[in-house]
């Protein structure tokens, strides 16, 4: 690594120009963050012109990556506070995240979650500083059947997620894999259940999903059961974590980061992949499993920092081989284009200066972030003071605003509405949305990266098993899922054969018939 | 208490505004200073049939910016992606004649789409006014460096099934590779992905031998040295990568290019379509847009709309004679 040029980068971002659009890009990016739908990509799409207009390239760029990485601290707050988690990467953060708010510790998760993110994403970049490179070429190993392993893992993963019944988790997936398949089939394009409307011919958007399923079913759920009731404000007794809680979270924050930055490099599903790996890896590691679903701070603490990180090493395939992750990878691609740098292999040596000034004014945003987010916590927490006669209506004008921006689209506000009942049925009867997000979110991706694996291959599924890295994912997956039966297994034969006595005994039943 | 309840309220507000603000489209500048008589007459929406970032976005909002330099007036451009433009293309059709809806659409739509998918998904060019040619945006075929192929020729000496990675159903990239491997008797699989992005990941990792790129999305390893072209697909080789021969110079008679071009809906006055026609060429001029071609690798195609729509009707027919003669089936991949 060069350090020189490393350390000439930081000289770029510390002129005064560039922290100013740092400043605003960061800014931006939280305030846009807030706001679920209107991404990031849309944000940096408006702003693009401003590449064209900027007299220095880098400072556009640097404000650009901000509103990127910015709208990862945003997007904490609506998942926490209203139940509408804003990108696929943040619905696991949703389940005990509202938890929280509702017992009135808004306040710690979102201190914890800023903590988290700002770790995460410091954890990442140093990682992105040191490693890039040599990430990413092993993110080119990952090819379609590793995604399809890494996909099923995360469909699996998915039931662990909340805290309902295993078996209703497992139906709610199924239907949102069923979901995913709506749309032309990128394959044959034959359309699948799409009813003949041109509409659903795109498929249907995650945004449109979620923010029904959460945002709308929420709101629904509430107007029923406050009715009649007076409104008690929830308590809000601490603005800022407490210690002890900020040390249940730290090691949280520590495992979430590091799954965040290697999964983060995988284009395509790694951010969702992250946030929900680091979820399941809380629940397995906790002493006591049943608090995640209801207010557990390591349910925020992992997938924040997983997200975050995860975020910023998807700058790692842009920045070394040219590839944008995600959209607003391809945003910023275009906005090099604008300002005349090809994003690829040559760009470190060809515009040292463009490379590692973007890359540390992230060092630099993210502190910034960081410093934002204390005082705006303290803000933000008194939202849910806010009766919810006026709460319901804002939170619906978001959704609705929300989902509207996506595709610009008034079909997709009824298709959000619909799904909206349908989270209310969920909630009266007991089944939780989070799978059935996150399923849809990987079922496109399972299927698809399935297929092409089989087109691959030839029609031959062994090469599953016998290619290096889907054959070890596969015997994880297959590790978790054999896991709890073998423990169960050893447990029994441990209790029967030193003392079975009869407490033990109703022990037994009780666990048969939770199974 | 009540304080506090307005503070949030207010900060609710405002990132509701500015998201209206933001999505486009809503801000109007009826009567807005414009120098072509009465067109416009408030804002023009752009609807583009891909996301932002890629070169059918970058292209409109380039061309937007120009309109909006020449005419006066905003023309936001609004992505409307889904089903390879036909959403776009829907929308645009259905609108009022008037020139307050106008599209850059690509030819692929009207020319290779039909091949790939059932009949009434067919959008047709009958719906809409061609007012002016932009520019066509070219296919390489890349092979990675693990295939060991350094020419078309080197696919004779292949083993096994040769593995294409193309950038979806219905694309121009498809039909190019398609037509490549069957013109030269080559047997190989199509491997689909979701646009040129994964497809190039794919190659650059070697799970895929070959695929077809847009210029614009591989050029940069081609020139790292990452991965190999071919063979380019359009009439003569492509001004950004000279050494690389055409389908034609290698003997195989395949030529396909993605072009775009400007449209109104049907019925739209004359007088409106020539002052589009007139702003674009006046941007077509401008050094900041020429630049703009070159940093994506377009080639200018700024003929009359007459003849793209002459163009566009050729390349069909082209296009459909050669899938039968050859029974390629572009929807097929399953």
């Amino acid at each position: 690594m060069d350090w020189n040029a490393f350390l000439d980068g930081f000289a770029v971002v510390t002129e005064p120009t560039n922290l100013l659009y740092c400043l605003i890009g960061v800014l931006i990016g939280m305030l846009i963050g807030v706001l679920p739908g209107l991404g990031p990509a849309a944000t940096m799409a408006i702003l693009l012109p401003i590449a064209y207009n900027a007299g220095d390239p880098v400072s556009a760029i640097i404000m650009l990556a901000g509103i990127y990485y910015g709208a990862q601290y945003g997007g904490t707050i609506t998942s926490v506070l209203l139940r509408i988690p804003g990108e696929a990467s943040s619905v696991v953060t949703v389940f005990d995240g509202f938890a929280l708010a509702k017992q009135g510790k808004a306040g710690t998760a979102l201190g914890v979650a800023a903590i988290g993110s700002f770790f995460g994403a410091t954890v990442s970049i140093i990682g992105l500083t040191l490693l890039g490179p040599i990430v990413a070429s092993y993110a080119l190993d990952f090819g379609p059947p590793e995604y399809a392993a890494l996909a099923l893992l995360g469909v699996l993963l998915v039931a662990t997620v909340g805290n309902g019944h295993t078996v209703k988790a497992l139906v709610a997936a199924a239907v949102g894999l069923l979901l995913a398949t709506v749309g032309s089939d990128t394959f044959t394009s034959a359309n699948r259940f799409t009813f003949d409307s041109l509409e659903l011919q795109g498929g249907i958007d995650f945004v449109v999903v979620a923010m029904g399923l959460f945002g709308v079913g929420e709101i629904l759920y509430n107007l029923e059961e406050r009715h009649g009731k007076i409104h008690v404000p929830a308590a809000i007794a601490n603005i800022w974590p407490s210690r002890k809680d900020l040390k249940q979270a730290s090691p949280a924050i520590g495992r979430g980061s590091v799954i965040g930055f290697f999964l983060g490099v995988l284009p395509g599903g790694g951010a969702v992949m992250a946030s929900l790996a680091a979820y399941a890896a809380e629940k397995r590691v906790a002493k006591d499993p049943s608090r995640f679903g209801r207010g557990a701070i390591e349910g925020v603490a992992g997938p924040e920092s997983a997200n975050n990180a995860a975020a910023t090493s998807s700058f790692i395939p842009l920045l070394t081989i040219g590839i944008p992750a995600n959209a607003s990878m391809a945003m910023l691609f275009a906005a090099l284009l604008v300002v005349g740098v090809t994003p690829g292999p040559q760009l470190i040596d060809e515009n040292p200066e463009l490379f590692w000034g973007v890359i540390n004014s992230m060092y630099i945003g993210n502190l910034i972030l960081l410093v934002l987010s204390i005082p705006l916590v303290g803000i933000f927490v008194k939202i849910l003071r806010v009766r919810p006669a006026i709460l319901a209506p804002i939170t619906a004008l978001i959704t609705i605003l929300g989902v509207y921006t996506i595709r610009n689209s008034v079909f997709d506000i009824f298709l959000m509405i619909g799904f909206g009942i349908l989270g209310y049925l969920m909630k009266k009867t007991g089944f939780e949305p989070g799978p059935l997000v996150l399923a849809f979110v990987l079922g496109s991706l399972m299927e698809s990266s399935f297929r092409r694996s089989m087109l691959l291959f030839d029609g031959d599924a062994t090469g599953f098993v016998t290619r290096p890295i889907s054959g070890t994912i596969l015997a994880f997956l297959l590790l978790v899922l054999l896991l709890p039966l073998l423990k169960r297994l050893l447990r029994r034969r441990v209790t029967e054969t030193t003392t079975p006595d009869h407490h033990d005994h109703d022990d037994h039943d009780e666990r048969a018939e939770l199974r | 208490m009540r304080n506090s309840t307005t503070t949030c309220l207010a900060a609710l507000a405002g990132v509701a505004s500015l998201a209206l603000t933001a999505c486009g489209g809503v801000s109007n500048t009826a009567g807005g200073g414009s120098d072509s008589g009465e067109y416009p007459q408030g804002a023009v929406e752009m609807p583009v049939g891909a996301s932002a970032g890629g070169s059918s976005d970058l292209i409109s909002r380039q061309i937007s910016e120009g309109l909006s330099d020449e005419l006066g007036g905003s023309f936001p451009v609004i992505n409307r992606e889904g089903a390879n433009g036909a959403l776009a293309a829907a929308e645009v059709a259905k609108a009022e004649a008037d020139g307050s809806t106008i599209s850059v659409q690509n030819a692929s739509l009207f020319a290779i789409t039909p091949l790939a998918v059932a009949e009434d998904e067919v959008t047709s060019i009958d719906d809409f006014e061609v007012v002016q040619g932009v520019s066509r945006d070219d296919y390489v075929l890349v092979a990675s460096k693990g295939s060991g192929f350094t020419s078309i020729d080197d696919f004779a000496k292949a083993k096994d099934k040769i593995t294409y990675g193309t950038t979806g159903v219905g694309t121009g990239a498809q039909l190019a590779c398609a037509l490549t491997y069957n013109v030269n008797d080559t047997d190989a699989e199509a491997i689909p992905f979701d646009g040129g992005a994964p497809a190039l990941t794919a190659l650059l990792g070697d799970q895929v031998d070959t695929a077809c790129l847009q210029v614009g999305e591989a050029i940069e390893n081609i020139e790292a040295g990452k991965i190999v072209p071919l063979s380019v697909f359009g009439p003569e080789r492509v001004e950004f990568l000279p050494d690389v021969p055409t389908a034609q110079e290698q003997g195989l008679d395949v030529e396909v290019s993605q072009y775009r071009f400007m449209t109104v809906p049907k019925g739209t006055p004359q007088d409106v379509q020539d002052a589009i026609a007139e702003a674009m060429q006046a941007t077509f001029e401008k050094e900041e847009y020429q630049a703009f071609n070159k940093q994506n690798n377009l080639t200018p195609l700024e003929i009359s709309g007459d003849e793209v729509l002459a163009m566009l009707e050729e390349d069909k027919q082209r296009y459909a004679d050669l899938v039968e003669e050859y029974g390629i089936d572009l929807g097929d991949a399953s």
